[in-house]
């Protein structure tokens, strides 16, 4: 009896299968995180895919695939089917940054459709709240008194807020020393025990609650809602000035139809409550764009990124 | 007062100490299958913690940590095969005594250590954490850089086997630790040209093939009847099963000096509980009388490292509870939990809103206690899994070596990497070079580069280099501290000399 009631079970779900074959989508979708555990872009990769599975109705399949400085969990991206069963999570650096730097397996302009972004981190220049510096004016005019005696860092070495921010410093004929770093948190430790006067790093948020530190400037595009009094570089009329997106690619060629369905999926993510509260509590912003928005913005920010490290004397 | 009651009373709801008690459970039953260390595992639960309080999230988070510290050394006594990165020191002592019959004893001093080293930096984190993390802000990279470098100096000295073998050993194991992107101008370096190494050699393909892999190699060279016994037997002899009390009690010191500087370790950010079982380890040699006896199996040199990379664990969350900075990935992990439950750490959430806090030191006292009741259960589970045969045993040891690696981030590179360290392991064994050097050699190396060039690059920056660096209080004393255990040292080592030259002049 029971035998047989699962017997017809299957058939039914088997039957079932075929006639949704058509609809995207019908089975589980890998989603690549080419980062270990962990990190702000794993957790809000997982949240999205939890999200999304909810809407879709189908199962996420989240893999890790870490290293080579995210290029290898998006060249494995890159190299799968276009059928939107296989997708992965992007941050700048891999895709508008790093492949000007150095050789990438992939080329981010062909090899990548750009599904859409839902988040922009903001990558602000901190200092002390000892007093030492409370405006980016007084930085540049420290810097060009005592050349080489200000030292800063930035959590990602060559990523876009570095950049941005040397910029800045080059466009004043300032000369700094800039320290590389082991990542944001090692950073703040610096930045408070005066190893350096200058971080440019995402995760500050605790730090700033605790009044040990303040905003003098925004690398991205918009100025900080935590700091809406410090300017962004943009507005000081420096040259470079970077978006922090996270966002979801796919490889080369998705069909419209999928592109149209996660348009719909990630608009109504970023949207949702949960959505809101998660970003308030990380404190950063959701920010919606859709596949072809997406696309205009990492091509116009590759393009700004390329010229920006052949100026600089960084470019491979 | 109010608050601290009301922190302790939240945790101690049945929601909480069922959580606590789950996530230690899963820790060390997690902890003691290789590859899968407890930072992967919490990572994948995060998500789900946003759904729950604070009070009852957390300590799960907790509890999972601290129970694969000791699961992992589960299997690094048992089958030479730490269950993570943190236990591959356990390794040096814990599987000679496995291998005399003492698995049960050296589990047993494994588990006491872990707990004694909890409580120790868990009480340290609640009565001292603003003091601790204030001091260790003083530490910038040139003060790592001293103790790195004493650390790798002292090495050559106390490491036992021939003074040149130790050495080179020690500089393979540099070698090795450089491979990657230049800390510096982020260029590829001794990569030959694969992308999977531009973050490094991996540590855990590293301690799984040098260690788990090398002994499979070995016992394969072994006459076949070995196959058909199993690797470990367990005597019979009652003393050989439990930790006596004045046992305990002569490890006493060794514990607290361990628990001290793992302490120290887990307040400073970016040094990891892997580094502070090597550094216990290494000193408890080199402060012991008998330092001969290390790594044949002594109940100090299970101690010294368990005691240690727990300590860690604790103090982790002192940077993190003073400043709001992560120590190293497990203390990210729980900010960013709090974060996500809308709790700041640091100090103006002690005065604002303190009541998760205390809830989630009273959780961390708990989950000791549990740790040492279920850390029993697994002693006693783990015993029977380690009694099949070797020809069962050493193949599903292979499997799960090569499934570890992979599942750290889906590599199928770094399951190459487990083998062909292993063959590197078993060779150098059969050389006779010791291992610890060139583990320690590893491990420090990108710490001790990078803060030397930082260091380089600041002094570049000031107008006076000398001047800066001794005006840094913690510089100097860590200068006038190294020069005495140096002549410590110094004195040890030429009283030996002549106690072998007096001794070999009897003899002839």
């Amino acid at each position: 009896m029971i035998d047989r009631i699962v017997k017809s079970a299957l058939a039914l779900v088997l039957t079932a299968g075929a006639a949704v074959a058509q609809d995207y989508p019908s089975e589980p979708i890998t989603l690549i995180v080419p980062y270990s555990p962990g990190g702000n872009g794993d957790i809000t990769s997982r949240f999205v895919a939890d999200q999304a599975s909810d809407i879709l109705g189908v199962k996420f399949i989240v893999e890790n695939r870490a290293g080579g400085g995210a290029f290898i969990g998006i060249n494995s991206c890159a190299n799968a089917d276009p059928d939107g069963y296989t997708i992965c999570f992007i941050s700048t650096s891999p895709i508008t940054v790093r492949p000007h730097v150095i050789d990438a397996p992939y080329d981010p302009m062909k090899d990548l459709t750009y599904v859409g972004q839902f988040l922009l981190s903001k990558q602000p220049i901190i200092a002390r709240s000892d007093g030492k510096f409370t405006s980016l004016d007084d930085v540049i005019a420290y810097a060009k008194e005592k050349p080489g005696q200000l030292r800063w860092s930035a959590a990602v070495p060559r990523g876009g807020p570095h950049l941005a921010t040397e910029a800045m410093f080059r466009a004043e004929g300032a000369v700094t020393t800039f320290l590389p770093s082991k990542g944001g948190a090692v950073e703040l430790a610096n930045l408070l025990s005066g190893t350096i006067d200058l971080a440019v790093i995402s995760d500050y948020g605790p730090a700033l609650d605790n009044g040990e530190i303040v905003i003098l400037g925004e690398t991205s595009p918009g100025r900080n809602p935590q700091a809406p009094d410090a300017p962004t570089l943009s507005e000081l009329g420096y040259p470079l000035e970077l978006a922090s997106f996270f966002g979801l690619a796919a490889p080369d060629g998705l069909p419209d139809d999928v592109i149209a369905v996660w348009d719909d999926t990630l608009k109504q993510i970023t949207e949702s409550e949960e959505f809101t509260t998660l970003m308030e509590r990380i404190k950063t912003k959701g920010a919606y764009l859709s596949s072809a928005d997406f696309t205009a913005q990492v091509r116009a920010d590759y393009e700004a990124m390329g010229k920006a490290t052949q100026k600089f004397g960084l470019a491979k | 007062m109010e608050s601290i009651l009301a922190g302790i009373s939240l945790a101690l709801t049945w929601e909480s100490i069922t959580a606590v008690f789950i996530g230690l459970l899963a820790g060390q039953l997690l902890g003691a299958i290789p590859g899968l260390t407890a930072t992967m595992t919490v990572a994948l639960l995060i998500p789900y913690t946003y759904y729950l309080d604070p009070w009852v999230g957390i300590p799960m988070l907790i509890g999972m940590f601290k129970g694969s510290l000791f699961g992992s050394s589960v299997t690094a006594i048992l089958v030479k095969t730490p269950g993570t990165p943190a236990a591959a020191a356990t390794v040096l002592d814990g599987y000679p005594m496995a291998q005399q019959g003492k698995g049960e004893k050296a589990c047993k001093m494994a588990l006491y250590s872990s707990v004694f080293g909890d409580g120790f930096s868990d009480i340290v984190l609640i009565f001292g954490a603003s003091f601790l993390a204030a001091i260790a802000l003083n530490f910038g990279p040139a003060e790592y850089t001293l103790l790195v470098a004493f650390s790798l100096l002292t090495m050559g000295f106390v490491s036992g086997a021939k003074v040149w073998k130790g050495i080179v050993a020690m500089l393979l194991g540099m070698l090795i630790g450089i491979v990657g992107l230049d800390p510096v101008t982020a260029t590829p370096r001794l990569t030959l040209g694969f992308l999977e190494l531009e973050e490094g050699v991996g540590l855990i393909p590293m301690l799984i093939g040098f260690l788990a892999i090398a002994e499979v190699l070995r016992q394969m060279e072994l006459p076949r009847k070995h196959l058909a016994m199993s690797t470990v037997s367990f005597s019979a002899d009652p003393a050989d099963r439990r930790v006596s009390w004045p046992e305990f009690r002569r490890c006493l010191p060794t514990l607290f000096k361990s628990s001290s500087m793992g302490t120290a370790v887990g307040a400073l950010p970016g040094i990891s509980a892997t580094v502070a079982a090597f550094l216990a380890y290494n000193e408890a040699r080199r402060a012991s009388r008998n330092p001969e006896k290390f790594g044949k199996g002594t109940l100090e040199g299970v101690a010294a490292p368990e005691s240690a990379n727990n300590a860690v664990s604790g103090a982790n969350l002192i940077p993190l509870m003073a400043f709001g900075i992560p120590g190293d990935i497990a203390a990210a992990l729980i900010l960013s939990a709090l974060l996500i439950q809308g709790i700041t750490p640091g100090p103006v959430v002690f005065r604002d809103n303190p009541e998760p806090i205390y809830a989630i030191f009273t959780a961390l006292l708990l989950a000791n206690l549990f740790n040492l009741l279920l850390g029993h259960g697994l002693i006693k589970v783990a015993r029977r899994v380690v009694a099949v045969p070797k020809r069962v045993l050493f193949p599903a040891v292979l499997v799960i070596a090569a499934a570890g690696a992979f599942a750290m981030r889906g590599s199928v590179f770094d399951i190459q990497l487990v083998f062909l360290f292993g063959l590197l392991g078993w060779g150098l064994t059969k050389l006779a070079f010791p291992t610890v050097p060139l583990l320690i050699g590893f491990i420090l190396m990108p710490i001790l580069e990078s803060n030397l060039r930082v260091s380089m690059l600041i002094a570049s920056s000031v107008p006076d280099p000398l001047l800066y660096f001794f005006q840094r209080p913690a510089f100097v004393t860590l200068i006038i501290v190294m020069l005495l255990l140096l002549a410590l040292i110094l004195r040890r080592v030429l009283r030996d000399n002549s106690a072998a030259r007096a001794s070999r002049l009897k003899e002839g």
